[in-house]
């Protein structure tokens, strides 16, 4: 017998954290299973449904491998279990019985007609802190709507401000939506993890995607609501001269010199631009240019465009940045991933971590953490799991025999 | 639930200020230092409702500092020093968001405050990191986006990239990863006494809302083009124009059978009959003219109603909603998320609320603080202060 650690390394040593998601709740998990938290991510026999979502990537044997699936399910384990079937809704019961935390992104009926609803899960678990993600929460008049990525931008608000002024509403690519209501969901099992520690009590925690979103509305809530303005996108030219996205040499850059009322960085940008020699520099001096107000006025913004564009224009992204950055101007490049992965930064932090991939064959690259804790600088644990790679592992570690397991396995209930 | 926190809070302008905000909501005593000297740069922002000036009536403050308590605090005086240090000492919890070397500067650095206060959970949020050639680099939401790798795949191919519009990582993914490691902290601290040192790049934390197209690079995959509201497993898969002007529906027909509720929705049997278009190979192929088709259709209806006939009919969509849209939105409304604020300096006010509810917490609604509304408070209650003090501390330019 050993006892347990009275130190655990990990912040989350010890817990244990049913994942029933698909994808759009699946990088909650990841976020705790960072953490040290035992994920154990519930999939169908049929296979992972977050590997419906891509990039897709060849497998060994030919077959896409969805990069999306790898990416969330890093550090978790994996059983596969057919959870509507009679013998496999009793497996998922002992499941979440031991366990702190249950994240799960089913509808109310779907769960009411398993038998495993709020009152059901509290019952066989009167501890668990029960963490719903639906795309319009768990109730309100809403709460069947179907959506995808782009839909739940749309209903939270975020779409509205995105595309180009001539154009329609247009996406962030890259399924934001699925990796934020994760985001908000893992907060909200820790949450929850706390007020049990409080009280001993479980918790039912119901997060919405939409919710997520209209909180990333930026000050267009509050201006709508003070002054009835209400904001509208505007593309790559966005309310003040010295701030957008601007084409250079090689691509673009994106810059914000002179937000809030602050003159400093506009003037460093048009001394540097001066001593540059480019026309039209010594036009944007002086006082006028210095107030915000101006630099706010279409004319304002458009002549900065010019002169700036022309300046750009005979320059690289990489010179951009540097030369902008020593100069104390707020100036990225806009990166594309093979550009990240030569990022002199990151690679002097040892970001990216490669991990040798069960399913692909092969190596993929992880950035590394999300956070540095107690300054560990990786959080990779052990690869993404196989779907189905710890079922009889953690069958095992329920008290579930080989011969009953047998039986399940030939049920298709595992 | 967190009542017996007490966070020392130099988190300024954008992301820090979510978590701490998070944290204040539901029950942590958050103690937000800043001064009429240099005041928190958002309170300096707008929007403020017509009339109104000055430092307390900020909209944009005031929707991302509820529930915490303001300390007036010049922390240029040398006096501030040690007033610092002490509400550091009585703190379980320490957060900043400022360039790295600021806190150490003040005495605030990781290794000053845990020496007297060991079980310190400490929470630094610089922009690259606190150490590397670009540690001191400085940006904003949207130059962290671009950075990062978010911008560039979003937009129209052929023009500029764009991104969200908006500087998101400061809204949910960047004060977002930093509740998740500052709670987890707090979990562990709870059980065993243990302190703990986060440290939260946000351009680190950013680069990881494209680890998917990230981890497909390293396995041989080109960097993902930008493709508008197209994907590759739907269409019709897009944003689509509606009655009146500038209102519009997000439509997202992710399998046949979406598609054929999608034209009896509309009142399209000749697309539904158009055999070219019965699979998603079809449609993609013929995506700009089924684009057109269904445009023509959406252009008649209104936003909201359109939304509605197609949820009826099993379809994914929703309107494009502005904020004005959302304010108003009967789900919405009905969850509660929109919360009624009193604010002392700016009057009636709705700030968004947390984004998820618990059948046992109630987050709390206290609306922001005024500038040093609190620092006698405070001082006597948690510094141990008397009246004398205190007043000599304010004349002196200290507690200001």
């Amino acid at each position: 017998m050993s006892p347990e650690p009275l130190e655990p390394l990990e912040p989350l040593a010890g817990v244990t954290v049913v994942d029933w998601t698909d994808h759009t709740g699946a990088y909650a998990g990841r976020l705790l299973a960072d953490l040290g938290a035992d994920v154990v991510r519930v999939v169908p026999p049929g296979g992972d449904p977050a590997a419906r979502v891509g990039p897709f990537v060849p497998g060994a044997d030919g077959r896409p491998v969805s990069t999306f699936e790898r990416f969330v399910n890093l550090n978790k384990r994996s059983v596969a279990l057919d959870v509507a079937a009679r013998d496999g809704r009793d497996v998922f019961l002992r499941l979440a019985g031991r366990a702190q935390v249950l994240l799960h992104t089913a509808a109310r009926p779907t769960l009411a007609a398993l038998g495993l609803g709020p009152d059901e899960l509290a019952a066989a678990n009167p501890g668990l802190v029960q963490v719903s993600v639906r795309p319009f929460g768990a109730t309100g008049p809403y709460r069947d709507h179907l959506a995808d990525d782009l839909v739940q931008l749309a209903a939270g608000g975020l779409l509205s401000l995105g595309g180009y002024a001539d154009t329609a509403p247009i996406a962030v690519a890259g399924h934001q939506t699925y990796l934020a209501g994760s985001i908000v969901a893992a907060g909200a099992a820790l949450l929850g993890l706390l007020g049990r520690l409080h009280d001993g009590r479980g918790r039912a925690m119901d997060v919405s995607v939409q919710e997520a979103i209209a909180g990333a509305l930026e000050d267009a809530v509050p201006t709508y609501d003070l002054t009835g303005r209400v904001r509208r996108r505007l593309g790559e030219v966005p309310r003040e001269a010295g701030t957008g996205t601007f084409p250079c040499r090689d691509g673009h850059v994106a810059m914000v010199a002179g937000r809030l009322g602050t003159a400093k960085a506009w003037t460093a940008l048009v001394r540097w631009m001066a001593e540059s020699g480019v026309d039209g520099a010594a036009e944007l001096t002086g006082p006028v240019w210095e107030d915000f107000r101006h630099r706010q006025s279409e004319p304002a913004i458009a002549r900065f465009r010019e002169v700036f564009g022309a300046f750009a224009a005979t320059r690289g992204k990489a010179e951009l940045y540097a030369e902008a950055q020593r100069r104390r101007i707020a100036l990225a490049p806009v990166n594309d991933v093979t550009d990240l992965r030569a990022d002199a930064q990151l690679a002097h932090r040892g970001f990216f971590v490669p991990v040798d991939d069960p399913v692909l064959g092969a190596t993929l690259v992880y950035p590394g953490r999300v956070s540095l804790v107690d300054g560990r600088t990786t959080l990779v644990h052990r690869p993404a799991p196989a779907p189905g790679q710890h079922t009889g592992e953690v069958l095992a570690e329920l008290g579930v025999g080989d011969e009953q397991r047998t039986t399940l396995v030939a049920a298709g209930v595992l | 639930m967190l009542s017996g926190e007490r966070v020392l809070d130099y988190c300024w302008v954008g992301a820090g200020a979510l978590v701490t905000q998070t944290l204040a909501l539901y029950g942590a005593q958050v103690i937000k230092i800043e001064s009429r000297a240099r005041p928190d740069n958002l309170r300096l922002s707008p929007p403020a409702k017509p009339g109104q000036t000055g430092l307390d009536v900020s909209g944009y403050f005031a929707s991302r500092n509820s529930g915490k308590k303001s300390f007036a605090l010049n922390m240029a005086h040398p006096a501030a020093r040690d007033i610092a240090a002490a509400l550091a000492r009585a703190s379980t919890i320490v957060t900043s968001n400022f360039r790295p070397g600021v806190m150490d500067r003040w005495g605030l650095g990781y290794a000053d405050v845990a020496a007297a206060n060991p079980a310190v959970i400490y929470l630094s949020m610089p922009m690259q990191g606190n150490d590397g050639p670009h540690r001191d680099y400085v940006g904003f939401g949207s130059t962290i986006a671009a950075a990062a790798g978010l911008v560039h795949p979003s937009g129209l191919p052929g023009r500029a990239p764009l991104g969200t519009g908006t500087h998101y990582p400061d809204h949910v993914p960047n004060p977002g990863h930093a509740l998740v490691a500052l709670l987890s902290a707090v979990y562990r601290r709870v059980r065993t006494g243990r302190g703990a040192q986060i440290e939260l790049s946000q351009f680190e934390s950013t680069v990881n809302l494209v680890g998917p197209a990230l981890l497909a690079g390293s396995a041989g995959a080109p960097p993902p083009a930008p493709a508008g509201n197209r994907v590759p497993g739907a269409a019709p898969h897009g944003v689509f124009p509606c009655r009146e002007p500038d209102t519009w529906c997000a439509i997202a027909v992710g399998t046949d059978a979406q598609w054929a509720a999608l034209c009896t929705a509309l009142g399209r049997a000749d697309l539904l009959a158009d055999a070219r278009l019965g699979t998603l190979l079809g449609r993609k192929a013929h995506e700009d003219r089924l684009e057109e088709e269904i445009a023509a259709s959406s252009r008649t209806v209104e936003a909201w109603a359109l939304m509605r006939r197609l949820q009826d009919a099993g379809v994914p969509a929703a309107v494009v909603a502005t904020a004005q849209d959302v304010l108003a939105d009967e789900h919405l409304r009905k969850r509660g998320y929109w919360v009624q604020q009193d604010h002392p300096a700016m009057g009636a006010m709705t700030v968004a609320g947390l984004p998820f509810r618990s059948d046992v917490d109630e987050a709390g609604p206290t609306p922001a603080p005024l500038l040093g509304a609190d620092t006698w408070e405070i001082a006597e209650s948690v510094l141990g202060m008397h009246r004398a003090e205190y007043e000599r501390l304010v004349a002196a330019g200290v507690l200001t």
